[in-house]
């Protein structure tokens, strides 16, 4: 097997893992074959195709192993926290403790993909009355309930006000079902009103002081909480500190997305820049080595553009895709059908925005919850989409639809007609289950589809990226 | 004079009327809205209607959509790319207990009036604004006293008129003694519909009675009476306070006081069953039913509905007289 960078699956991972061993690969703790996560029942991996770099490798190890991570900070005596639904704010506030891991129980939404449904999680959300017209995020119900899966927070922090329906009703109904919520609230961004003092937000929204100043508000709230449950004292220092180190790994991305979607060969596919992207969110339970994976990420991509090597050919249509999936396939499904992704908005581009450093760290945090795209009204979020298509040059939209999601009845559609005004490029909206298998077939055909309609339009301005 | 429309309870019509201008709640009725952007699969039917009344609608001056659910914040959206009428999103916490979010409301009732203004409203001295507020608390008043005389949809009805045009109706009833018949039933969930006061005649037609209307267009969604002292002095504190805090929905984080309020008027009425109704993609109330039945020990009958079309209509019709039966 070669170093060429390309896309193998599970069983050529062994192969290769054997041979980077023997080639002396040094690997952290976590470290080890891909293929033993299959015996804790992660069994979509064997379906799947993965970068073959070392660095990919490393990225899947430090995902996969999360479950371990958070028991080990148990045992060690820290604090869990279970942050719910901000996707991004409170981690960046719970890590700047010395002894505080936190992560989103949100995350169970993978669980029935990555364990092809065999943990009975969807079952469970259904017994307790949260069927499918829910969102996938009902798993996370079942992953309480059966604590099989990460151990149950020390404390749980959910926001609420502008969010999803599904996810603040599943909170709620675990809350009925004996678990005590923190609820904390983040209004319904909107635009400053005449002679109303505006603030700028991380990505470039706008909103008034006032709410800038109730988020804060919300803030201070959670913050003395979490100091309870910690008994320590969380100063602005150590809150600004915590801010530096997270921007540290937004940096990282920031530069990591610029270039991957720019290039003109796709260095990296689009299953491990998701995993990367993830990682923005709560570090994966681990704030320093997700600094290090992402580090080391980025320098294989380097070396790949610097030789011009990639994972795909050089002609895939420029994808920029909306909302994440819950079934992982579907990423290299789409790498398949000749695509390659450049640009995406998975719901937390306010995890990966730079944190302002240049005011006091409480607020910087406000703001950029309030930057939350679910935060505000569709059209913003399109305006930031059409944004940042323009940034990635990309050349068609996938607005990933999530079942049941409270959001994606009505966005899909305002996203859509957007970008189509703007940016006059195609945009399809596909729905997509937890486990794709059964609808692949149609999913393939409408992937093919898109892919087929941007190639047979005028490329030349969109197509060659700033890294070509 | 300008009408506001709206439907959220916890829009205050007082502060609408307060400013010279016309408030109704709208009582929705054709589900289809005829908007090709509200057909998509997984839009709740109110929702749907909603989006169609509001951009058929040519007698509005003005519309007021809140965020207590998450698809009636994305209908704004669609509804402001879609027609002329002035629209304005109003921002109702979902958390209660803290004076910032109380504060919040005030607030957001305050930009509220300077969209009303806009609209050729009147700013409020505070003499009107109690004075309208004395009107409307009059009239809910009343309302409330017929209940136990009139048949459920009667109730309903005359709950909705009042959204829709304010204290000037009157209704009135040549019952003289309370109703006693019928095994007394509570409806509890969402909005309902014109076409959905149905559901209130075939419980009756087979032998039920509502006794409490809990649902978001019924009692449940009626502010609480006013504190006729502290309304002299600071009318829209208490104004704010008898909204914000008064009114009980499924939103609230967490929602315990529903559950509260419940309690007590479910045991205030000695209703022996529960029709439980929500529509179809309404998250916020179907994740209740569960938690619903674990928390009472009374029978729920769970009526989904996707819309008004006539094989849903035989089918709540069977369930109902099922659930009779079974309470007989």
């Amino acid at each position: 097997m070669s170093d060429t960078p390309e896309r193998i699956t599970l069983e050529q991972w062994d192969l290769r893992y054997e041979r980077l061993q023997r080639a002396g690969m040094s690997e952290p703790g976590y470290g080890g074959p891909l293929s033993r996560h299959v015996q804790d029942g992660d069994r979509r991996l064997l379906k799947l195709r993965f970068d073959n770099s070392a660095a990919a490798l490393r990225l899947w190890n430090f995902l996969l192993t999360e479950e371990d991570r958070l028991h080990q900070a148990r045992v060690a005596g820290k604090k869990i926290v279970g942050a719910m639904k901000d996707l991004g704010t409170m981690p960046v506030m719970a890590y700047s403790f010395d002894n505080v891991v936190a992560f989103y129980p949100d995350g169970a939404w993978w669980i029935p993909c990555v364990m092809e449904r065999s943990a009975g999680l969807l079952e469970i959300a259904d017994s307790l009355g949260i069927d499918e017209s829910f969102c996938p995020v009902r798993a996370m119900l079942g992953a309480f309930v059966t604590g099989a899966h990460f151990p149950i927070p020390d404390m749980l922090v959910c926001s609420v006000g502008a969010t999803c329906d599904d996810f603040s009703a599943i909170a709620q109904r675990l809350n009925g079902l004996g678990y005590p919520i923190f609820w904390w609230e983040i209004p319904h961004r909107r635009r400053p009103e005449q002679d109303e003092a505006a603030v700028t937000l991380p990505g470039g929204f706008s909103a008034p002081k006032s709410q800038v100043e109730f988020v804060k508000s919300e803030l201070e709230r959670v913050k003395v909480a979490l100091e309870e449950l910690v008994g320590a004292e969380l100063d602005e220092e150590k809150l600004s500190a915590g801010i530096q180190e997270a921007n540290r790994v937004r940096k990282y991305l920031d530069e990591l997305r610029n270039l991957v979607f720019t290039a003109e060969r796709c260095p990296i596919p689009a299953l491990e820049m998701l995993v990367a992207e993830m990682l923005a969110i709560h570090f994966c339970s681990d704030r320093r080595e997700t600094i290090d994976v992402l580090k080391d990420l980025l320098d294989e991509v380097k070396v790949r553009i610097q030789a011009g090597h990639g994972v795909l050919e050089t002609d895939a249509a420029r994808i920029f895709w909306v909302n994440p999936v819950a079934d992982l396939q579907v990423m290299n499904l789409l790498e398949d059908c000749g695509g390659r992704i450049c640009g995406t908005e998975y719901l937390f581009t306010h995890a990966l925005d730079t944190i302002p450093q240049d005011v006091p760290p409480l607020e910087a945090l406000a703001r950029m919850a309030l930057a939350d795209p679910m935060a505000g009204s569709s059209i913003d979020r399109a305006e930031r989409i059409c944004a940042d298509i323009c940034r990635f040059g990309a050349e068609a939209v996938l607005i990933s639809r999530i079942p049941g999601a409270s959001h994606c009845a009505l966005e899909g559609r305002v996203i859509g007609e957007i970008v189509r005004e703007k940016l006059d490029i195609p945009v399809l909206e596909i729905e997509m289950p937890p486990v794709t298998d059964s609808m692949q077939p149609t999913v393939r055909t409408r992937l093919e589809a898109l892919v087929e309609t941007v190639k047979a339009r005028p490329r030349s301005k969109q197509m060659k990226g700033s890294n070509g | 004079m300008k009408t506001i429309i709206y439907t959220c309870p916890y829009v205050p019509a007082e502060w609408i009327a307060a400013h010279g201008l016309r408030a109704s709640r709208l009582l929705l009725d054709r589900v289809d809205c005829g908007f090709p952007l509200a057909g998509a699969e997984g839009v709740c039917p109110y929702v749907r209607s909603f989006i169609g009344e509001v951009t058929r609608n040519k007698e509005a001056g003005g519309v007021v959509v809140t965020t207590v659910c998450d698809q009636m914040r994305r209908a704004f959206d669609v509804i402001n790319r879609g027609c002329d009428l002035p629209t304005f999103l109003m921002n109702v916490p979902s958390t209660w207990q803290t004076l910032a979010a109380q504060k919040l409301y005030i607030d957001e009732l305050n930009r509220l009036s300077r969209f009303l203004i806009r609209l050729g409203g009147t700013p409020p001295s505070k003499d009107t604004l109690a004075t309208i507020m004395l009107d409307y608390d009059d009239a809910r008043r009343s309302v409330r006293a017929l209940r136990p005389y009139l048949s459920a949809r009667r109730y309903a009805e005359a709950v909705a008129v009042l959204g829709r045009d304010g204290p000037s109706e009157t209704v009135s009833t040549i019952a003289t003694q309370p109703r006693a018949d019928g095994i007394p039933l509570a409806i509890i969930g969402g909005p309902l519909m014109r076409h959905d006061f149905e559901v209130l005649d075939i419980v009756e037609q087979v032998g039920g009675r509502i006794v409490l209307d809990a649902t978001e267009t019924g009692e449940r969604g009626m502010c609480a009476p006013f504190d006729r002292r502290a309304l002299r002095s600071e009318p829209l504190m208490e104004l704010a306070d008898a909204y914000f805090s008064g009114i009980q929905d499924a939103s609230r984080r967490p929602n315990s006081e529903l559950y509260k309020w419940l309690k007590r008027e479910l045991a205030g009425r000695a209703v022996r069953g529960i029709i439980f109704r929500r529509y179809l993609w309404c998250d916020m109330w179907h994740a209740e039913l569960g938690r619903l039945r674990d928390w009472i020990d009374l029978p729920v009958l769970d009526i989904d509905s996707a819309g008004d079309n006539e094989t849903e209509r035989h089918r709540t019709s069977n369930r109902i007289r099922a659930f009779l039966e079974m309470l007989q």
